[in-house]
């Protein structure tokens, strides 16, 4: 019973570690004034509404959406042939994918950047100075969840019986691709699209680092706002957070679901 | 003329050759089983007549037809496979109409030969459901309905009934002999399963290491063995070395004197001898094992341990350990075999 309330206890702690700054900042973003008293001084929803009326911060979210979307539209369609691809065909090059997925955690954001900044300067795909090369960027963010997660997928179904049944029934191997073996890892790549979805919203580094001011994205125009009210950042804040936490809340779902 | 024929087929994969120099050939609307242990290689070699496996050598026709470079997609051969391999993301009709659609036929003609096959293989009322709402042998089913469709050439069948339970699995057996005799299809059905080898082939195949080491109808397979193998993988057969049958009954033989255990006449105390069975050989029981509707007794013969099947008449009747019997031996059931 003792051993019960402790776990209970330790659960609640780390709540509380993990929701006050929530809170806190919740509160803030809905309090009129909240300085040289304990409790805020009177509610409204002022700051929300300054907010999303600020076309500034509308164009900001809607560039974040529009680079998150490109990525995970090229991610989807160079990431998912390419899992299949060594799946069905070279399994052998599994474990040198597996490394080859995880070199961007090795490299830290700050010196990735001016690597890509130099890759994209000159040569075949001169992309510096637009939004484009957060493209490129994200993609890599991006590249470890999806992969591991359709990879996982295809592992999950008897690809190979399937793909041998589709073929016997008449079906090319595109046609069986498609037909039989997108819809059965359907809910992996979705679940995976979302999650790194919800990931490629809060990048600030290599967005202020690649592109700044030029292409103003959700973070870098929270950092360029920052000074000016902390009710209003704290609307921005938790605006974006309840986005991300519906976004995350589709992809755990759609992990839960194995069956169809 | 044969409707399939294999010649000269081999195969290997890297330096290990799965099988080689492989023939035979099946008539029109005949049910043949490749039957073997595990790591034979008849599923390679079903997967090499189906063209999901290229051979290395030799040649495959069916109706003339050289097949052998042939892409699967282009053979019209039909497959069930051992994992099912249905498509979970379709309904069971839509597993069934899939290689229809894929040939582009109208869709009153898909849905026309979708109920006629779903008819044939009683599988009415589940047209609907997805494959993780049916049962082993109804997805049994739906994938043979699947291949069936598409009116194949051959119907390969690839261990399709070893996940099910025993029970299941006769009521399939039955079925599937039922449908292939019903439209007369020319079918391989391969299998680890002596007995289900019996129960459902014309012919058999039996393989070991890459080679078809005896064929036949499923009688002279099983009554017949031309090798220890065979007489080791089809039956619980006695086999005694040349020193053994030349000291039990007086016969020199080669190889080895193989005996099935039902084949031998026991002669209970109290009992006559058969006036056509030979000389009896008087036998001590040992031990006894039930084996349902058979007794297998393990009896010793002037030193040589024996197995005898008796059936399981009455519960009265078994014979205790230390019994004193009379064997009897049928000349014709003694097999010489290499």
């Amino acid at each position: 019973m003792r051993a019960e309330h402790y776990h209970k206890a330790v659960v609640w702690l780390f709540t509380a570690v993990l929701g006050i700054p929530v809170l806190a900042t919740l509160l803030y973003s809905l309090s009129q004034r909240w300085g040289a008293t304990i409790l805020p001084e009177g509610l409204t929803l002022d700051w929300y509404l300054r907010l999303w009326q600020d076309t500034r911060f509308l164009a900001a979210f809607g560039h974040s959406l529009l680079i998150a979307a490109a990525t995970l539209a090229l991610s989807t369609l160079l990431i998912v042939p390419t899992a299949f691809v060594v799946f069905y065909y070279f399994p052998r090059l599994e474990r040198w994918m597996n490394i080859l997925i995880l070199m961007q955690f090795a490299v830290p954001p700050v010196v990735s950047s001016v690597g890509l900044l130099q890759l994209y300067a000159e040569g075949p795909l001169p992309i510096i100075g637009t939004p484009w090369v957060l493209v490129g960027c994200y993609f890599t963010i991006a590249l470890p969840f999806m992969y591991r997660s359709v990879s996982n997928g295809l592992k999950a179904i008897h690809v190979h019986d399937l793909m041998d049944a589709a073929h016997l029934l008449g079906a090319s191997t595109p046609h069986a691709f498609l037909t039989i073996i997108l819809p059965n890892i359907r809910k992996s790549l979705l679940a995976s699209l979302f999650l790194s979805f919800s990931l490629l919203l809060g990048d600030f580094v290599f967005a202020n680092m690649l592109v700044g001011a030029r292409y103003e994205t959700l973070n870098v125009y929270l950092f360029s706002v920052r000074a000016t009210s902390g009710h209003f950042t704290s609307a921005i804040v938790m605006s974006y957070f309840l986005f991300a936490l519906g976004v995350t809340w589709i992809a755990t779902r759609l992990s839960r679901q194995t069956d169809l | 003329m044969s409707y399939l024929e294999v010649s000269s087929l081999s195969k290997a994969f890297g330096q290990q050759p799965v099988f080689e120099d492989i023939h035979f050939s099946l008539q029109e609307g005949e049910l043949v089983t490749l039957l073997g242990p595990s790591g034979c290689g008849k599923s390679t070699l079903l997967r090499c007549i189906a063209g999901l496996t290229d051979v290395d050598s030799g040649r495959i026709t069916v109706a003339g037809l050289d097949i052998t470079r042939m892409p699967p997609q282009k053979r019209n051969i039909g497959m069930v496979f051992q994992s099912y391999a249905l498509f979970p993301n379709l309904r069971v009709a839509d597993n069934i109409a899939f290689g229809l659609r894929v040939k582009n036929l109208p869709a009153d003609e898909c849905a026309q030969r979708v109920a006629d096959v779903v008819r044939l293989v009683e599988l009415g009322g589940h047209e609907d459901k997805y494959v993780h709402q049916l049962s082993g042998g109804q997805r049994q089913r739906v994938a043979l309905a699947r291949a069936l469709v598409v009116r194949p050439r051959i119907l390969l069948l690839d261990e399709p009934l070893s996940a099910l339970d025993a029970r299941i699995r006769k009521n399939l057996q039955e079925e599937i002999r039922r449908i292939q005799q019903q439209i007369r299809l020319t079918t391989v059905f391969v299998t680890h399963d002596q007995e289900e080898a019996l129960i459902l082939s014309d012919r058999i195949f039996l393989m070991n290491a890459g080679r078809i080491v005896q064929s036949g109808s499923a009688e002279s397979v099983y009554t017949r063995p031309e090798s220890r193998f065979v007489a080791g993988f089809m039956g619980n057969y006695n086999l005694l070395d040349a020193a053994a049958a030349r000291a039990l009954l007086g016969l020199d033989v080669k190889g080895h004197l193989a005996i099935r255990p039902e084949s031998i006449h026991v002669v209970l105390p109290g009992e006559t001898p058969l006036a056509n069975q030979g000389k009896s050989y008087p036998a001590v029981v040992q031990q006894h094992q039930l084996l349902g509707n058979v007794i297998r007794y393990v009896v010793d013969s002037g030193g040589c341990r024996l197995m005898v099947d008796l059936l399981n008449r009455s519960a009265s009747s078994l014979l205790a350990q230390g019994a004193t019997v009379q064997l009897q031996f049928n000349a014709e059931e003694l097999q010489e075999v290499a």
